[in-house]
């Protein structure tokens, strides 16, 4: 049987197990806290990205002249959209992860 | 032959590195075990490898040629999503050790009809997931091979049917993370012999797009499903061996080969519009042509980038991951690893557009991408590089129908009836020639289309379901209910009414084939009023901070405590 098969059929031991969740004081007020610093870090990653994805379109409906400007002979609206939204993603992604990390590392 | 030197090939290969991933190491044989031990890269690969579907690697670039630039939205969203998953789902799900979202509402809910509930939900989306699947790789193998679609189809479904009695994939991390690379060599290289081969005309008309009105050399179309076609001019075509004079409107038959010549005015397919026109090369998407490409646009990107978060094949990719810091970084990784492979759809959509603009007649621009290489080569580098390229299609299909498959399969199995071991492979079977069944009849719908439903739906239904569940304490199983319920009938509803070609123009048309826009809002907005409504239980608070807890936290004095007391200090 593969990995992904046992994977599946051991869903069904794993049911009505179900236990009323616990927490001990120390780590209820630990995650509270986490809770809170991590609901604070999203709110900017989430507001950037969205800017993004429906600002782009908003910019290319506004300025139809990029279409005809042209880059290496490649019109500038083509590239901004097949270029640029990857890298600014990956650096987004990557600063997100160094924000929430740092706040789970400190006390 | 195709089949034999570009199919073959990849399906052993999956097979091959599976048994020696699980004879190389003996523990990772265990999926949980080896779970320990994944490192974020190799799984953010995997997830790549299980993501990219065969609407990744065929679809953007079909759609590109049909509709046009503003198809490369597709892939932005793709990528978009998995910021979502990393701020808002990746770590807190993995610490709920759920596998699956039906998993998740019983851990944070402890509601075995919201479990069932969201088990129906899976096989909605499944289902708009796979049959695109088995449909493009249908597609694809009769292009390349001149087989009937049917035969392509079934030999698809065939092949994941046998793969997951056979055991399924075995070492599936190291298998799909073997894929993802497979899919981006056999992408990338491809590209770059195809820019370098095409010469500068084509590239300089590759960035200077022009209607496709004429015929610029005879030209040959399959079509493999009857098509009506608008004729402006009479004209003078070729069907198979007989040559006739058309005008006005035809019915061209199902199956029947045309060739167009030379010079002819390019018909039109009824009710849509000619590829390369100035709406062509704007680089928004007007979802069916109904004039508002801000709007679509829009609507498209806000489905994909929530949608990704609630794939069930991907969030049980997660679990790979040892803890829920690991599994943030796989979903930061793998914007990043996505991000390489999307930068290359374009190149063979504007190729696609300029060598093979007459396949939007045929409804099959799917095949695009592995049509490409003939046309600039006609000898043995041509048909080297056609071979890759279906290679790499049929690696996608696998990847991603394998996982999802097993996901529908468990959700029906496990959730929806009290099953057994046995009943689990009873019913891969039973999905297989469901879907088949399905892709059969779907051959007309475009792979990105299909799979932007699936995503529509997960965003509708599991977005809200996993956000509130994961960030709100005051969710109640009544509110989640209703959510999921209302998200599932809005954007079902919708693209049920699509498919059955409801009368709707202008804007209200965009909200109804995508409706993201309006059905999410609603499905939170639904899920919030009737929760605040209700009570939720005393432990609710605590099942939603468990999940932020990271499991690293520092030892504190009542940890030592216990671990005194139990012995373990």
């Amino acid at each position: 049987m593969s990995p992904q098969t046992r994977l599946a059929h051991s869903r069904r031991r794993a049911r009505g197990r179900w236990r009323v969740p616990k927490l001990d004081p120390a780590g209820a007020a630990r995650a509270a806290e986490l809770y809170r610093r991590q609901r604070a870090l999203a709110i900017a990653p989430l507001a950037l990205l969205f800017a993004g994805i429906l600002g782009l379109p908003l910019v290319f409906a506004l300025f139809p002249g990029l279409d005809q400007v042209r880059l290496l002979g490649v019109p500038v609206s083509w590239l901004t959209l097949a270029v640029l939204p990857y890298p600014a993603l990956t650096l987004l992604a990557r600063w997100q992860l160094r924000r929430a990390e740092r706040a789970e590392d400190t006390p | 032959m195709i089949l034999a030197f570009a199919v073959a090939p990849v399906v052993l290969v999956t097979l091959l590195i599976g048994l020696r991933g699980v004879a190389a190491m003996r523990t990772t044989s265990d999926f949980l075990v080896a779970s320990r031990r994944v490192s974020p890269l190799l799984n953010s690969a995997a997830v790549s490898g299980e993501y990219l579907s065969a609407a990744s690697f065929l679809g953007v670039a079909g759609l590109i040629v049909k509709d046009g630039i503003g198809a490369l939205w597709y892939p932005v969203g793709f990528t978009a999503g998995y910021i979502a998953m990393l701020v808002l789902v990746a770590a807190p799900m993995r610490r709920s050790g759920a596998l699956t979202v039906p998993d998740f509402a019983e851990a944070r809910l402890a509601s075995p009809a919201l479990r069932r509930m969201t088990a129906v939900v899976i096989l909605v989306i499944g289902g708009l997931y796979l049959v695109p699947q088995f449909r493009t790789a249908g597609l694809v193998l009769s292009a390349v091979s001149e087989t009937p679609y049917w035969v392509g189809v079934v030999v698809a479904g065939t092949g994941v049917a046998i793969t997951l009695a056979l055991g399924g994939m075995r070492a599936a991390t190291y298998v799909q993370a073997f894929q993802f690379v497979l899919k981006l060599v056999l992408f990338i290289v491809p590209a770059v012999w195809l820019l370098v081969q095409v010469g500068p005309s084509v590239r300089h008309d590759a960035v200077h797009p022009a209607e496709f009105t004429e015929f610029e050399r005879d030209t040959r179309v399959v079509f493999r499903v009857g098509t009506t076609l608008d004729f402006t001019e009479p004209t003078t075509v070729h069907v198979g061996q007989e040559t006739r004079v058309v005008d006005g409107t035809w019915d061209v038959p199902q199956g029947a080969k045309v060739v167009f010549p030379r010079g002819a005015t390019v018909p039109e397919v009824a009710g849509e519009a000619r590829p390369g026109g100035t709406e062509w090369e704007r680089p928004l998407l007007d979802i069916s042509d109904a004039g508002h490409p801000l709007l679509s646009t829009w609507a498209l990107v806000v489905a994909l980038a929530l949608g990704t978060m609630g794939l069930p094949h991907v969030i049980m990719r997660f679990h790979t991951s040892p803890d829920g810091r690991a599994a943030r970084r796989t979903a930061a990784i793998t914007v990043g690893l996505l991000s390489v492979f999307y930068l290359f759809p374009g190149i063979y959509g504007v190729l696609g557009h300029v060598l093979v603009p007459q396949l939007y007649l045929s409804g099959a621009t799917d095949t695009a991408v592995v049509a490409l290489p003939a046309q600039v080569d006609a000898g043995w580098q041509g048909g080297l590089f056609t071979a890759l390229l279906t290679g790499g299609a049929f690696a996608a299909f696998l990847a991603t129908s394998l996982g999802l498959v097993l996901v529908v399969s468990g959700a029906i199995s496990h959730d929806l009836l009290p099953g057994g071991l046995s009943r689990l492979r009873v019913t891969v079977l039973i999905v297989s020639a469901a879907v088949v069944l399905l892709a059969l009849s779907a051959i007309r719908l475009d792979a990105g289309v299909l799979v932007t439903w699936g995503f529509t739906v997960a965003a509708s239904t599991f977005c809200p379901l996993l956000v509130l569940g994961i960030w709100w304490p005051r969710l109640t199983v009544a509110g989640a209910m209703s959510g999921v319920l209302v998200g599932l009938f809005a954007s079902s509803g919708a693209i049920a009414g699509t498919l059955f070609g409801l009368p709707v123009h202008g804007w209200l048309a965009i909200l109804v084939a995508q409706p993201a826009p309006w059905s999410v809002p609603l499905a939170f907005l639904t899920m919030v009023v009737v929760s605040l409504r209700g009570r939720p239980p005393s432990w609710a608070r605590t099942a939603m901070l468990r999940l932020h807890l990271n499991e690293d936290r520092p030892v504190t004095e009542a940890d030592r405590f216990r671990e005194l007391r139990d012995g373990r200090g």
